[in-house]
């Protein structure tokens, strides 16, 4: 009889788990909507962001772009800023562990490379994971966003690493950012994505057919535009990441939920056979009782 | 002549107009109150925080805007990229001007070099804040 009420006590356990996954998946799903919705609400202005970018620095001869702008500066890369972007919290797939360990990967490139790294945790799943392989993070740890610090926190992070890109000092200064981050593909698919933050390029794609008039000219609007430009960068990236993290945590919590339910199923048909079992022993007990008697 | 044209405003937060039809915007560029009409050449400015005025159907709309870029596309669309943007009936006065006093006490007692990022936030909040409070009155 031990069996069955181990049995029983194990169906009951699992019911408790998948009444929880059960519901972090509607909590998941509630919030993702909003999620998707910020996202969404972003994307016109980080494209045209994008775009006005383009047509001010594609017109720029890349050997002049170090004087229009500092943050346009490309240098020999001798040191290389990291920004590993994950979440808070767990429970969400591969979400955290695909940017850590293409992270990981990342560093040990580069170090290869014979290049000096350096890594940047947001959220504290990069910053956790790292520690314990003995990064030094100390001074480029941040939260992981949500969808109402995003902008904020955006400009907090585009600042700290602009300043390690421009600082005089030799012994801080990194010649290229990097931002990985996970990108909401759909609801179902995240892609970890790899992003240049600084130098600033204007990337693949044309330029305005004609030149655009800047007033009061190139230069003051680069001056305005371009920390403006990483900053939206670093936004749409966190916008999406955001919604990828809600994404892959309804995906885990459904998948989840599915295994317990199906867990439940077995053992539930282990436990009526071993019941039947047990009343089975019991009747031939009796009979054989009975058969005993009459002899 | 065409005498309307399409004006987006747009922030990270989303899209305050979008494709709406206006005569003409005027807003506050980087050197001065500027005015854009229909037909206007296409040029990129910068803006400053401030007052967005358009009419809007037959009402005239007044927004707070933060610093962005204002930019006239060769289709002759107008794009206001804005950090932010705020509604008048969005704005809450009294917490504005509460904290503009304690930004403008704070930028008093301010010793270290103008350069500094300190010193540069607490100066763009503050005409963040006077640009909400004019749009408010």
């Amino acid at each position: 009889m031990a069996n069955l009420k181990e049995l029983r006590l194990r169906i009951a356990t699992i019911k408790n788990t998948r009444k929880i996954t059960a519901a972090m998946s509607q909590i998941a799903s509630a919030r993702l909507r909003r999620a998707q919705n910020a996202l969404m609400a972003a994307r016109p202005y980080g494209e045209r962001m994008h775009e006005v970018m383009q047509s001010l620095v594609a017109g720029i001869d890349p050997a002049e772009r170090k004087a229009a702008h500092p943050l346009l500066e490309e240098r020999p890369v001798g040191r290389v800023l990291i920004i590993a972007l994950t979440a808070d919290r767990g429970l969400c797939g591969g979400f955290n562990s695909n940017i850590n360990r293409t992270t990981a990967r990342l560093l040990e490139a580069e170090r290869k490379a014979g290049r000096k790294a350096v890594l940047m945790a947001v959220g504290r799943k990069a910053q956790a994971y790292f520690k314990h392989y003995g990064e030094d993070m100390s001074g480029r740890i941040h939260p992981a966003p949500e969808d109402k610090t995003v902008v904020e926190l955006g400009k907090a992070i585009a600042s700290s690493a602009m300043e390690l890109f421009t600082t005089k000092d030799e012994s801080r200064r990194v010649d290229r950012v990097v931002l990985l981050y996970n990108h909401f593909v759909s609801v179902l698919t995240q892609e970890p994505r790899e992003l240049q933050l600084l130098p600033l390029s204007p990337g693949e794609g044309k330029g305005p057919s004609r030149e655009p008039t800047f007033e009061p000219d190139r230069g003051s609007i680069l001056e305005h535009l371009v920390p403006v430009a990483v900053e939206s960068l670093i936004q749409q990236a966190m916008f999406n990441s955001v919604a990828a993290e809600i994404a892959a945590r309804r995906v885990a919590m459904d998948s989840a939920t599915d295994n317990a339910s199906g867990l439940i199923a077995d053992l539930t048909l282990e436990y009526n056979r071993e019941r039947q079992a047990a009343i089975t022993t019991e009747l031939m007990e009796i009979i054989g009782g009975a058969e005993a008697l009459k002899g | 002549m065409a005498d309307r044209m399409k004006l987006d405003i747009l922030t990270p937060r989303g899209a305050k107009r979008e494709g709406i039809d206006v005569p003409g915007v005027e807003l506050p560029g980087l050197l001065g109150e500027l005015g854009v009409l229909p037909e206007h050449v296409p040029f990129v400015t910068a803006v400053k925080p401030g007052v967005v005025r358009f009419r809007q159907g037959n009402e005239s709309v007044r927004l707070a805007v933060g610093a962005g870029f204002l930019e006239v596309t060769d289709a002759g669309r107008v794009v206001l990229l804005c950090e932010r943007a705020l509604e008048p009936g969005e704005i809450d006065k009294e917490a504005a001007r509460a904290r503009l006093s304690e930004v403008e006490a704070e930028l008093r007692q301010y010793t270290g070099p103008i350069s500094a990022a300190t010193f540069r936030d607490l100066d763009q909040e503050r005409t963040w804040l006077q640009a909400q409070l004019r749009c408010a009155d």
